[in-house]
């Protein structure tokens, strides 16, 4: 069995989730008494491959909200009890959703192993990095030569670049793509450093100093409140793949010429009856999710039962491709730009 | 999923400008009087406690016979944690306030007394076999990494013995939950407004002793959940009873 973790991406879609689903009382309650909300397992699915295989997965909702953040205790606990949730479920692999696998991360929750009488089994979770990483990169050699890009001539920079998530972009996008110059972009200098010496090559530059320049931008870090960018100033056209959370970007980066993709979403061949996917705002909820919950379905569907991807910088160009060829023998596919942009579909439509 | 590098709030707390907790950085001071003066009251609550589901558990048996034995020898272990819990007040040198105790019970108590009196083993065994021990239970967690290193290998080895006594009440409620399932519901509804109502009055001391009421509550909340799960109600009808608990 496969398990997501996820919740809602402020306080008023949990609420308003779960009136959906029928818990008034949550519906009614304050961000205190949500503090103190125990994690709810709130969905069993079964899903079908065009392998044909088929396999069974669960929802848990940590019930921990963005709001929460603040409170360092309270995050750390949502996370610690939807995990324990998750293992005395017995369910083999889960995925770390949304702040989930943040939170462990940057709060260090490898050493809160033990969680009342259950001792957390690291082998049965995993963050889903890979395949985000993956279906970024798909994302930017898919939808690149749509709007006319020459990847081969083009710069991309990749904001958020020494991250999990972002240093396995460049280096697929180093390895893979062969593109003409990679512009790493992070808010520590020492990091980027370390990358560029790994990689061999990449430019470090600042934001703004970066943006401008490229003719491709995966980001992979959450845009604060106040950013602002200036869209005059972008290259025509400009592909941006948006692979932060939350995903903010089309409001931040609207312009004519300027085409934003949310990264790392993808989309199954068929309707998941689940209800789960509509608070976190997906075109089609019952076929999109985010990547990452979608590499538990493929860990599960493969029968690989490890965490997959776990801790930062281990995920590699092998990892990336039994994930990739994986999501696409069961019919993932990453989210591409809107229809009317490719010229394909007009011409069929014409 | 993605990193939040530039996400402010996570920012702040990654690098560690936000407190660690209690349980992280530092233990209390066992020996300063605003202490002493706290574990007076909850020290006294756990031993008060204890004797009560001793009490109530051979009170139980009065009402299942064929399980007198086994009942009697739960009572049995709870004595034997209150006599645990007895010790670690005389190595911090604290004298328990029984009254204070005694009287933080009464509502449960009163309710439990009732029920007994009408010969309802539903209710009963939902106050004592799962309120009750859920309670404790995650009192214990929470305190565990906070205790005197003294108290800390006694409530250890009492957590322990309380899971089986939860299960008690779980395996008999599971096993009778159609016919059982509406004196639960009215139980719940009854009893655990008083449950919350006893955290409330507990979390200024428990407090001092480095325990806080959110952890209290949801750890509590877990242990119930977990115990209805097992007995065979939903999750939305969990939500719904355990509600009460949560809204104060």
């Amino acid at each position: 069995m496969f398990g997501l973790i996820g919740h809602s991406t402020s306080f008023a879609d949990a609420r308003l989730l779960a009136k959906r689903l029928g818990y008034d009382e949550y519906a009614e309650g304050d961000l205190d008494m949500w503090c103190s909300a125990p994690p709810q397992l709130l969905e069993r699915v079964r899903v079908t491959s065009p392998t044909g295989t088929t396999i069974e997965g669960a929802y848990i909702d940590s019930c921990f909200v963005p709001e929460m953040l603040s409170r360092f205790k309270t995050a750390r606990r949502k996370v610690l009890n939807a995990m324990e949730l998750a293992q005395k479920n017995d369910i083999q692999i889960t995925a770390l959703g949304g702040f989930t696998s943040i939170i462990f991360e940057n709060f260090n929750l490898l050493k809160e192993q033990q969680i009342r009488s259950t001792t957390l089994d690291w082998q049965r979770f995993t963050t889903g990095n890979t395949h985000t990483a993956w279906v970024i990169c798909r994302q930017v050699e898919q939808n690149a030569p749509r709007l006319g890009i020459d990847l081969a001539k083009a710069r991309v920079a990749v904001v958020g670049a020494t991250g999990d998530i972002g240093s396995a972009v460049c280096r697929w996008l180093k390895e893979r793509t062969g593109i003409a110059e990679l512009l790493l972009v992070a808010r520590q200098a020492q990091p980027l450093i370390e990358l560029q010496s790994e990689l061999g090559c990449g430019r470090i530059l600042s934001l703004e100093e970066a943006l401008p320049q490229a003719d491709v931008v995966v980001w992979v870090a959450s845009l604060p409140q106040t950013l602002s960018i200036d869209t005059a100033s972008l290259q025509r056209p400009c592909l941006m793949i948006d692979g932060g959370y939350p995903k903010n970007l089309d409001s931040k980066a609207a312009a004519e010429g300027v085409h934003v993709i949310k990264g790392g979403i993808v989309e199954f061949g068929s309707d998941i009856g689940w209800q789960m996917m509509a608070v976190a705002d997906m075109a089609k909820p019952q076929r999109q999710m985010f990547a990452c919950f979608a590499e538990a379905m493929l860990l599960e569907f493969e029968g690989i039962h490890s965490n997959f991807s776990w801790g930062r910088n281990n995920i590699n160009l092998a990892k990336m491709d039994l994930i990739g060829a994986a999501s696409l023998r069961h019919g993932f596919q990453a989210l591409g730009l809107e229809t009317e942009l490719q010229p394909a579909t007009n011409l069929a439509v014409a | 999923m993605p990193t939040i590098e530039s996400n402010p709030a996570v920012a702040s707390l990654a690098t560690g400008s936000e407190p660690m907790g209690h349980a992280a950085d530092a233990l209390p001071d066992f020996t300063c009087p605003v202490y002493k003066d706290a574990y007076s009251r909850i020290n006294a609550i756990v031993i008060e406690g204890e004797q009560e589901a001793h009490d109530n558990y051979m009170a139980l048996g009065t009402l299942l016979p064929d399980q007198a034995d086994e009942l009697a020898r739960l009572a049995r272990m709870e004595l034997k944690h209150m006599k645990g819990f007895t010790a670690c007040a005389n190595n911090l040198g604290v004298v328990a306030d029984m009254p204070f105790a005694q009287e933080f019970f009464s509502p449960l108590r009163n309710n439990f007394q009732t029920a007994l009196g009408e010969g309802k083993v539903v209710t009963c065994l939902l106050i004592q076999a799962l309120l009750i021990e859920a309670f404790a239970i995650s009192a214990y967690h929470i305190y565990i990494p906070v205790a005197d290193p003294f108290a800390r290998k006694i409530t250890e080895g009492v957590v322990k013995d309380e899971y089986t006594h939860l299960n008690y009440g779980q395996e008999w409620l599971k096993a009778n939950l159609e016919a059982s399932r509406a004196e639960l519901e009215q139980a719940n509804r009854d009893n655990l407004p008083l449950v919350r109502r006893m955290l409330d009055g507990v979390a200024g001391d428990a407090a001092v002793l480095h325990m806080e009421k959110e952890d209290l509550i949801e750890d509590f909340l877990i242990a119930y959940q977990e115990a209805l799960t097992e007995i065979g109600f939903s999750s939305r009808e969990i939500a719904k009873m355990a509600a009460a608990a949560l809204m104060g």
